[in-house]
C-alpha cells in the first residue's frame, strides 16, 4: 500500500467542497430552524410555568374563599341556633306567665264567687233563721222584731267565721 | 493483493477507485442532508429532521466536551461534516465489494492502468474499485491533512502568542520534541482511521473465501464493522475537536 501524494489532494479538496455544499447549502437552514425551536420549546416552557403559577394562585384563592364562605356558614347556622333557642325560652316563658295569670285570675273568681254565694247563704240562712226563731219565740220577737234580728245576724257572722 | 486502479494522467496518479468513492460518499452525505433540511418545520418537525437534529446535538455534545460552546459553535459544521463523511465512507465498502481481473494490460478511459501494466500470459492482477474510500490511507492522510492544517492555522489566527509558546514549553530544548508531537497527531489520525476499516475489509474478503460456510461470521462482522465505522468517525471528530481546542484556546492559569 503505497500513499498517492494525488490522491491526499482530491481528498483534502473533496472534504473541502463537500464542507462547502453542506456549509451553504443544508446546516445553515437546519441550524437556524434549530435555533428557532429552541427558543419556541423554551417560549412553551416559560409559559406553561407562569400558567402553572396563575394556577396555583387561583386555587390558593379558591381555597381562601372556600374557607371564608364555611366560616360564614358557620356563624349563620350558630346565629340561628341560639335565634331559635332564645325565641324558644320566649314562647316557654310567656306560655308560663301566661298560665300563671289565668290560674290566678280562676283562683280569684273562684274566691269572689264563693264569697258571693257565702254572702247570699248567710243572708238566707239569716232570714231563714230569723222565721224559724220567729216562729218558735214569735211572742218575744213580736215585741222588738228589729232588736232580735239584729242579735241573730252577730251570732251568723260568728258561726262563719268559725266555718 | 487486490490493487487499486490507478492511471497516468498528464504527469499525475489517478486513483479512480479512489476518485470513485470519494465521489459516492459525498453525493450520499449531500443528498441526506439535503433531504433532511427539505421540510423544515419549527413547529411540527417530521422524523427526518429529528433524526438530523439528533446528530447535530451529538456533534454539539462532542465540542461541548472538549471546548467551551462559545469557542465551539463554528466548528459544528465541520464537525458534522466530518462525522457524516467518515461514517458513510466507513460503511460503503461493507455491502459489496467490485473487482475485476484483468489478464492483460486494461485501458480506461484512454490510459493504461498502471497495476495492468506489462502483465503476460499467466499473469493477472484483480483490480478493486468498488471500496470505503477510507481503507485507503491516501484517504485518510488527506483528512488528517485538513484536520492538521486547520488546527495549526485556526492555533495562528486566534492564539498566536500561546500556540507558539507551546513550542518552546516547558523548556526550550523541547521545541523538536513539540514539533513531532504536533506532527503525530494527524499521522495516529490517519493510520488509526484506515488500519480500522482496511482490517475490517481484509477480514471480510478473508471470510467470503469460506463460502457458505463464513456466511453467520459475515453477518456478524458485517454488525459490528458497522459499530467500528460509527466508533471510529466519532472517535476522528473528536479527536479534531480535542486538537483545534488545544491550540485555539488558551486556558488561563488556575
Amino acid at each position: 500500500m503505497n500513499v498517492l501524494w494525488e490522491n491526499i489532494v482530491i481528498t483534502m479538496l473533496s472534504f473541502g467542497i463537500l464542507y462547502w455544499l453542506l456549509h451553504k447549502f443544508a446546516f445553515g437552514k437546519l441550524f437556524a430552524v434549530m435555533e428557532k425551536r429552541r427558543e419556541l420549546v423554551q417560549g412553551q416552557l416559560e409559559e406553561a410555568r407562569q400558567t402553572r403559577e396563575q394556577a396555583t394562585a387561583y386555587v390558593e384563592e379558591q381555597k381562601e374563599a372556600l374557607k371564608q364562605a364555611r366560616q360564614e356558614a358557620f356563624e349563620i347556622i350558630e346565629q340561628s341556633k341560639q335565634s331559635s333557642s332564645k325565641q324558644a325560652r320566649d314562647l316557654l316563658e310567656q306560655a308560663k306567665t301566661d298560665a300563671i295569670r289565668l290560674k290566678d285570675e280562676a283562683v280569684r273568681d273562684i274566691e269572689s264567687e264563693r264569697n258571693k254565694a257565702v254572702d247570699a247563704l248567710r243572708g238566707e240562712i239569716g232570714s231563714f233563721s230569723v222565721n224559724i226563731a220567729s216562729k218558735l219565740i214569735e211572742r218575744e220577737v213580736e215585741s222588738s222584731p228589729t232588736d232580735q234580728e239584729k242579735l241573730v245576724n252577730q251570732y251568723l257572722q260568728e258561726v262563719g267565721r268559725k266555718s | 493483493m487486490h490493487e487499486a486502479p490507478v492511471i497516468m494522467l498528464g504527469g499525475f496518479h489517478l486513483d479512480l477507485s479512489a476518485v470513485l468513492m470519494l465521489f459516492v460518499s459525498m453525493v450520499i452525505v449531500f443528498v441526506v442532508c439535503r433531504l433532511s433540511v427539505a421540510n423544515l418545520s419549527v413547529e411540527n418537525p417530521g422524523k427526518f429532521q429529528n433524526f438530523m437534529e439528533w446528530i447535530v446535538e451529538f456533534v454539539q455534545s462532542i465540542i461541548g466536551s472538549t471546548m467551551d460552546m462559545k469557542h465551539g459553535k463554528k466548528y459544528l459544521s465541520l464537525g458534522l461534516t466530518l462525522i457524516l463523511f467518515i461514517f458513510v465512507s466507513n460503511l460503503l465498502g461493507l455491502p459489496l465489494g467490485f473487482i475485476t481481473e484483468a489478464h492483460k494490460p486494461e485501458m480506461i478511459f484512454g490510459h493504461v492502468i498502471e497495476a495492468t501494466k506489462g502483465l503476460t500470459g499467466g499473469e493477472h492482477a484483480e483490480i478493486l474499485w468498488w471500496k470505503s474510500p477510507t481503507a485507503d490511507i491516501s484517504v485518510t492522510a488527506g483528512l488528517a491533512a485538513v484536520v492538521f492544517i486547520l488546527m495549526n492555522y485556526l492555533g495562528l489566527k486566534y492564539n498566536r502568542k500561546h500556540y507558539l509558546k507551546h513550542y518552546l514549553e516547558p523548556f526550550p530544548i523541547f521545541l523538536p520534541l513539540n514539533i513531532i508531537e504536533n506532527f503525530s497527531k494527524p499521522i495516529a489520525l490517519a493510520i488509526r482511521l484506515f488500519a480500522n476499516i482496511f482490517a475490517g475489509e481484509v477480514l471480510i474478503a478473508v471470510i467470503i473465501k469460506m463460502k457458505y460456510l463464513g456466511i453467520p461470521f459475515l453477518g456478524a462482522w458485517q454488525g459490528f464493522s458497522i459499530f467500528v465505522g460509527g466508533l471510529q468517525a466519532y472517535i476522528f471528530t473528536i479527536l479534531t475537536m480535542v486538537y483545534i481546542g488545544q491550540t485555539t484556546i488558551h486556558e488561563e492559569e488556575h
